[in-house]
C-alpha cells in the first residue's frame, strides 16, 4: 500500500494525497499517446459496499495513476493490450487484477478492510461519507458481526451513550442520552419506522440482519428527520445493491448456549451481466430461542421466535435509478408470568420473592402471556440527476404494524376461550412520501431542500380491549439544509416546518355504563432549526459543535392511553381529571464532540451534551393507585415538566504494542426535573467498559488468518440519582451496580476457497446474579447468566470471475 | 440529456405515481367510530347476598363500576349485619356492560377448579366466614359461604377472587387476582 512503509508511522493523509496527485499529474503528461480505449470502474468497500472516493488506481505497465472521484469512479484511456491494475486505499488490502483491454472495459473493485487498521479507519470512513456536525457512531464490519443474533436495541448498546429499556431477554427499546420512544427516529433502509411506540415493552420491529451498518446520530436531527428526532436517529442501512456482474451470497449462523438461541440468516444477491443496470437481493432470517437461564433457575415462558424476509431490486444508471424494497418482520415473544401482575398485593408478593414462584425447565414453547408482532414495509425510491444542478430523489413507502397481545389467562367464557383471541389487537398503517433535491456544489455551498408527508391510521380490532384510541395523524413538512465547506471549516444550518393534524375517536363509558365516542382534533405547526460547525485544527483532530431547537407535538398515546396493558393501568395526560390538553414540548440541544483520529496510538472521541426540554412529557407511576374491581392497580400516567439532560460519552482505543490494543468506553447521563428540582426517574446509570485485544500475526499460506482474542469488562453503577422519597415513586429501589466479564476469540478459516469467519464469545463468564435498573423484569428476576455464543459467517461468490 | 433517457425517466415517473396513488387515498374505514368491546371480558359488579339462617330480610351489599377501570370511581356499599347471627352467603359477579348482562359467577362455577375466593374481615374477630361449596377436586371454592357474627363492632370485609388455572392448591399464592373489593362493615 502506498503510504504504509514498514517501520514508518502512517503518513499524514493530506501529504499522501498531494503525493499521489502530483504523480498522477506527472504520469498523465507522459502518456499522451493516441490510445483511446476506455478502462473504467468503481471502487467500493467490500463490507459496506460504500463508494470509496480517493482510492489510488495504478496501471502498472504504463505507470498511469489516478484517484477515484466522489462516487468512487475511475477512468483511463489505454491502448489495446494486457495490463495489471492495482487499487489501493489506506486501511484496505491492495488488490491487483489482470485485464485484457480490446474494447472499452468496465471493471469494479471491492476492497477488503485491512484488519489491523480497520478500527482506526472506522471514524475516517464515516467522515468521508457523511460530514454531519452531530456526533455519530457506527457499527459495521467486525463490530457489527459481533452482535449478530442480538435484537436491534441490544446491538446498539455497543455504542457509548446508547442504552435500552429492556423487558427480559427479547425486548430492547433503544434509549439515546436518556431519551426514548416517541423521541427517537429509526430509519429502516431510508424509511422512518412507524411501529407502535405506546408500550415500554415494544421493541423496534426490525431484523438487524438486514443491516450492514448501524449508525446512531446522537442528539437532535429533527430538521432532516422530523420533529420526533429530538433524542437522536438510528439508521439501519443495508449495503447498496451489487453493481458488479455475478451472484453472491452470505450466510450467517448464530447459536447461544444460555437460551438455546439459534439464528440463521441468508442473503442472495446478483447483478446481470447482460443488464448491468439491474441488481437484486433477497434475504431471510429465522430465529428461535428457548427459556432463558438466570444463575440458578429458568425464566418461565421467556422464549421467542422471529421470522423475517426482505427483497430488493434496483435499476441504476448514471443519471437516474429506481429501487424497490419490501420487508416483513414477524415475531412471537413470551412474557414472564411473574411480570403479569397488576394487583399491588400480588406485586409485593412477587417482588418479595428472590426468584419467581414458577420457574420450570427449559422449553422452546411460548405460552400465554405473549405478544405477536408483524411489521410490513414497502418502499419505492427513484432518483434523477437534474442536469448539472443536482439530484432529485423521491421516496414513497407504506408500512403496516400489527400487534396482538395475549393475556396470561384465557377468557372464562368457553366460547370466547375457544377462539383464543388476543386481548389487545392493534393495527397501525402509515404511508409516507418524501421529495428531496440535493443541489450541486455552488461556490462553497452544498445543500438539500425537501418536502415530506405522512398519513397514519391507528385501529383496534373488534373485541380488543380499548387502550389507544382510533386516530388518524396527517403530517406535512418542508425543510432546507445548507452546508458551507472551506478549508478546515464546515458550517451547517437548517430549518424545518411541520404541520400536524391529529384526529382522535375514543370510545368510553359514562358513569351509568353507557358507551359513547369522544371526538377530538388537534392541529399544530412545529418548527425546527439547527446550526452546527465542524473544524479540523489538524489532520488528527476534529471538533464538532451542533445545536438544535425542536418543537414536538404530543402523540396520541401520551394524550389518550386509557386502560390496562401488561396488567398495569395507564392513563394519558388529557384524561387525568383536572388536566387540560397536553402542549407540545420544546427541546434545545447543544453538543460538542472532539475526535482524535488516524493516530498511530491513541484514537478516540469525547462528546459533551445538554438537552433542555420545556414541557417534557414522561410517564411516572402514580400514587395512590387507581381503584378497580381487581383492587388497587399499579398505575402510571403521563405528566409534563421541564427537564434538563446533561452528559458525557467517551470512547477510545490505545495501541499498546504492535498487536495489543486497549479499548475503553463510558457514558454518564444526568437528568434533572427542573420544575420539581429533583432527579428524573428511570434514567440510565453510569457505565464503563474496558477491553484488551490481541491480534495474531498472519502466517503466509496459513489456514487461519485475522485471529484475535479479546478480554472485556463491563461495569454499571447503582443509579443513585433518583427522585427523593423513592419508595413512594417506585415499587423497588434501583438495584446494586454490577461488573461482568466477557471473552471472545475469532478467526477467518480458509475452507477450500471459502473464507469462513468464526467467532466464539462468552458473556457473564462468572455467572453472576445481577439486575439492571432499566430492565422491567428487575422487580422479579435476575438477568441472564453465563452465555456462550458461536457465530459463523460464510461469504459465497457464486459466479466466475470475468 | 438525450431522448431515450427522457422517455425512460418519464415512464419511471409515471409508474411511480401510479404505484403511489393508492397510498394517498385515505382508507374509508379510517372514518369509522370505535364500537363497544363486546367480546372482552370484564367484571363490573360484585354482589354479596346474606340471608339470616333463622329467617328475615336478606342483607345485600354491592360494588359497582359500570364504566370499567378508571373514569368515574366505583360505587361501594356498606355491609350492615346483626350481632350474634348466622347468615348464608351467596356471591354474584356480573359484567353489566354487556347486553344481555353476563353472569360471570356462573362461569366461575363452571371452572371452579381454577378459582378460589377469600373473605378476610378486619379486625379478624369481626366475623367468621366459611366456604361451603367445593370444586371437582374437593377443594373449596367460596361462591357459597356461611357467615357468623358475634359482638357488635365496625371494620371491613375484603373479598378476593383468585384465578389459578392449572395451579389451584387451596392456598392464596398461585395465580392472579381477578376481584379484590373491600366493604366497610358494621355489626350491631
Amino acid at each position: 500500500m502506498f503510504i504504509r512503509f514498514p517501520g514508518v508511522p502512517v503518513v499524514r493523509l493530506c501529504l499522501a494525497l498531494l503525493l499521489v496527485l502530483s504523480t498522477a499529474a506527472a504520469t498523465r503528461a507522459q502518456n499522451a499517446a493516441a490510445c483511446t480505449l476506455s478502462l473504467s470502474g468503481r471502487v467500493a468497500d467490500h463490507e459496506s459496499r460504500a463508494d470509496m472516493p480517493g482510492a489510488t488506481v495504478v496501471v502498472l505497465e504504463t505507470q498511469q495513476a489516478t484517484q477515484t472521484d466522489n462516487a468512487g469512479n475511475f477512468h483511463f484511456h489505454l491502448c489495446a493490450g494486457l495490463y495489471h491494475v492495482r487499487v489501493s486505499y489506506l486501511g484496505y488490502e491492495s488488490e491487483t487484477a489482470e485485464l485484457r483491454v480490446e474494447r472499452a472495459v468496465v471493471r469494479d473493485f471491492q476492497l477488503h478492510p485491512d484488519a489491523v487498521v480497520l478500527r482506526g479507519a472506522t471514524v475516517r470512513g464515516a467522515r468521508v461519507t457523511a460530514p454531519v456536525t452531530q456526533p455519530t457512531a457506527t457499527l459495521s464490519g467486525q463490530a457489527l458481526q459481533q452482535t449478530r443474533g442480538e435484537a436491534l436495541g441490544e446491538a446498539l448498546q455497543k455504542i457509548s451513550g446508547v442504552t435500552a429499556i429492556q423487558t427480559g431477554p427479547s425486548i430492547f427499546k433503544p434509549m439515546i442520552h436518556g431519551l426514548h420512544s416517541n423521541r427517537l427516529t429509526i430509519l429502516n433502509n431510508g424509511v422512518r419506522q412507524e411501529g407502535q411506540q405506546w408500550g415500554q415493552e415494544h421493541g423496534p420491529e426490525i431484523d438487524p440482519f438486514i443491516a450492514s451498518r448501524l449508525t446512531v446520530v446522537k442528539g437532535a436531527a429533527s430538521v432532516r428527520y422530523g420533529s420526533d428526532a429530538i433524542g437522536g436517529v438510528v439508521l439501519v442501512e443495508p449495503r447498496p445493491l451489487r453493481d458488479s456482474a455475478g451472484i453472491g451470497a452470505e450466510l450467517n449462523l448464530v447459536g447461544m448456549s444460555n437460551n438455546g438461541l439459534g439464528a440463521a440468516s441468508g442473503t442472495l444477491e446478483g447483478n446481470l451481466r447482460r443488464l448491468p443496470a439491474f441488481s437484486w437481493r433477497v434475504q431471510g432470517t429465522a430465529k428461535r430461542a428457548g427459556t432463558m437461564r438466570a444463575p440458578g433457575y429458568y425464566l418461565k415462558n421467556s422464549g421467542f421466535a422471529e421470522y423475517d424476509f426482505s427483497a430488493a431490486a434496483g435499476w441504476r444508471k448514471d443519471t437516474y435509478g429506481v429501487d424497490a424494497f419490501y420487508s416483513q418482520f414477524r415475531t412471537q415473544l413470551g412474557i414472564l408470568p411473574a411480570a403479569e401482575v397488576g394487583n399491588p398485593s400480588d406485586l409485593v408478593l412477587a417482588i418479595g420473592r428472590s426468584r419467581p414462584l414458577q420457574t420450570g425447565s427449559f422449553s422452546y414453547d411460548i405460552r400465554r402471556a405473549y405478544q405477536q408482532v408483524r411489521h410490513d414495509l414497502g418502499r419505492l425510491t427513484g432518483f434523477v440527476r437534474t442536469g448539472n444542478a443536482g439530484r432529485l430523489t423521491a421516496t414513497i413507502s407504506q408500512q403496516v404494524d400489527y400487534r396482538d397481545e395475549y393475556d396470561k389467562n384465557r377468557p372464562r367464557n368457553n366460547n370466547l376461550a375457544a377462539r383464543n383471541l388476543p386481548e389487545l389487537s392493534y393495527t397501525n398503517r402509515t404511508s409516507t412520501a418524501e421529495l428531496l433535491w440535493e443541489h450541486q456544489r455552488w461556490h462553497n455551498f452544498t445543500g438539500s431542500v425537501g418536502v415530506a408527508g405522512t398519513y397514519q391510521a391507528n385501529r383496534y380490532a373488534t373485541g380488543s380491549r380499548q387502550f389507544i384510541p382510533f386516530y388518524t395523524n396527517t403530517i406535512g413538512g418542508a425543510f432546507w439544509i445548507e452546508r458551507w465547506q472551506k478549508d478546515k471549516w464546515l458550517l451547517e444550518a437548517g430549518a424545518r416546518l411541520d404541520r400536524r393534524d391529529l384526529q382522535v375517536r375514543r370510545g368510553d363509558r359514562d358513569a351509568s355504563g353507557a358507551f359513547f365516542v369522544d371526538r377530538t382534533r388537534f392541529q399544530y405547526t412545529t418548527p425546527a432549526a439547527s446550526l452546527g460547525a465542524t473544524y479540523d485544527p489538524t489532520t488528527h483532530l476534529t471538533l464538532n459543535l451542533a445545536s438544535g431547537l425542536t418543537r414536538r407535538a404530543p402523540a396520541a398515546n401520551e394524550r389518550f392511553s386509557d386502560g390496562v396493558h401488561n396488567a398495569q393501568y395507564e392513563l394519558g395526560y388529557d384524561l387525568v381529571p383536572g388536566n387540560g390538553a397536553l402542549v407540545p414540548e420544546t427541546a434545545l440541544n447543544v453538543g460538542l464532540t472532539a475526535t482524535w483520529h488516524d493516530n498511530p496510538r491513541l484514537n478516540g472521541e469525547l462528546t459533551l451534551y445538554q438537552t433542555r426540554i420545556t414541557d417534557f412529557i414522561y410517564q411516572v407511576p402514580i400514587l395512590p393507585p387507581v381503584i378497580t374491581i381487581r383492587g388497587a392497580l399499579i398505575s402510571s400516567q403521563f405528566q409534563q415538566t421541564n427537564a434538563t439532560f446533561r452528559g458525557i460519552d467517551a470512547a477510545g482505543t490505545y495501541q499498546l504494542a504492535p498487536r495489543w490494543l486497549l479499548g475503553a468506553k463510558g457514558s454518564i447521563v444526568r437528568a434533572r426535573d427542573t420544575r420539581a428540582d429533583e432527579w428524573q426517574i428511570f434514567m440510565p446509570a453510569d457505565r464503563a467498559e474496558a477491553s484488551v485485544r490481541y491480534d495474531f500475526a498472519d502466517q503466509p499460506g496459513g489456514r487461519f488468518s485475522q485471529r484475535y482474542v479479546q478480554l472485556g469488562g463491563y461495569a454499571v453503577a447503582r443509579q443513585t440519582r433518583v427522585p427523593a422519597d423513592y419508595a413512594a415513586r417506585d415499587y423497588k429501589a434501583p438495584p446494586a451496580g454490577y461488573a461482568l466479564l466477557g471473552l471472545q476469540a475469532g478467526t477467518t478459516v480458509r475452507w477450500g476457497r471459502l473464507p469462513l469467519e468464526v467467532s466464539v464469545a462468552g458473556s457473564n463468564l462468572l455467572n453472576q446474579r445481577y439486575r439492571d435498573y432499566l430492565n422491567r423484569y428487575r422487580y422479579f428476576t435476575d438477568e441472564m447468566g453465563r452465555n456462550v455464543t458461536l457465530r459463523v459467517r460464510v461469504p459465497l461468490e457464486l459466479s466466475r470471475k470475468p | 440529456m438525450h431522448t431515450p433517457f427522457k422517455t425512460s425517466f418519464l415512464r419511471t415517473a409515471m409508474l411511480t405515481l401510479l404505484a403511489a396513488a393508492p397510498l394517498f387515498s385515505a382508507c374509508k374505514k379510517d372514518n369509522e367510530d370505535p364500537t363497544p368491546d363486546e367480546d372482552n371480558e370484564q367484571i363490573t359488579t360484585v354482589t354479596y347476598t346474606l340471608t339470616p339462617v333463622g329467617g328475615g330480610t336478606p342483607v345485600v351489599v354491592s360494588y359497582r363500576d359500570l364504566d370499567g377501570d378508571g373514569g368515574t370511581a366505583p360505587t361501594i356499599g356498606t355491609l350492615s349485619l346483626a350481632a350474634n347471627t348466622t347468615y348464608v352467603g351467596a356471591l354474584r359477579l356480573l359484567d353489566e356492560t354487556k347486553n344481555p348482562v353476563v353472569v360471570t359467577s356462573d362461569e366461575v362455577k363452571e371452572e371452579s377448579d381454577e378459582h378460589l375466593l377469600f373473605f378476610e374481615p378486619t379486625p379478624a374477630n369481626l366475623m367468621t366466614v366459611t366456604r361451603t361449596d367445593k370444586d371437582k377436586n374437593n377443594l373449596e371454592l367460596g361462591l357459597e359461604t356461611r357467615l357468623v357474627t358475634t359482638a357488635a363492632a365496625t371494620g371491613t370485609l375484603k373479598i378476593t377472587l383468585r384465578h389459578q388455572p392449572g395451579a389451584k392448591n387451596g392456598t392464596f399464592a398461585p395465580g392472579t387476582t381477578d376481584v379484590e373489593v373491600v366493604f366497610p362493615t358494621t355489626v350491631r
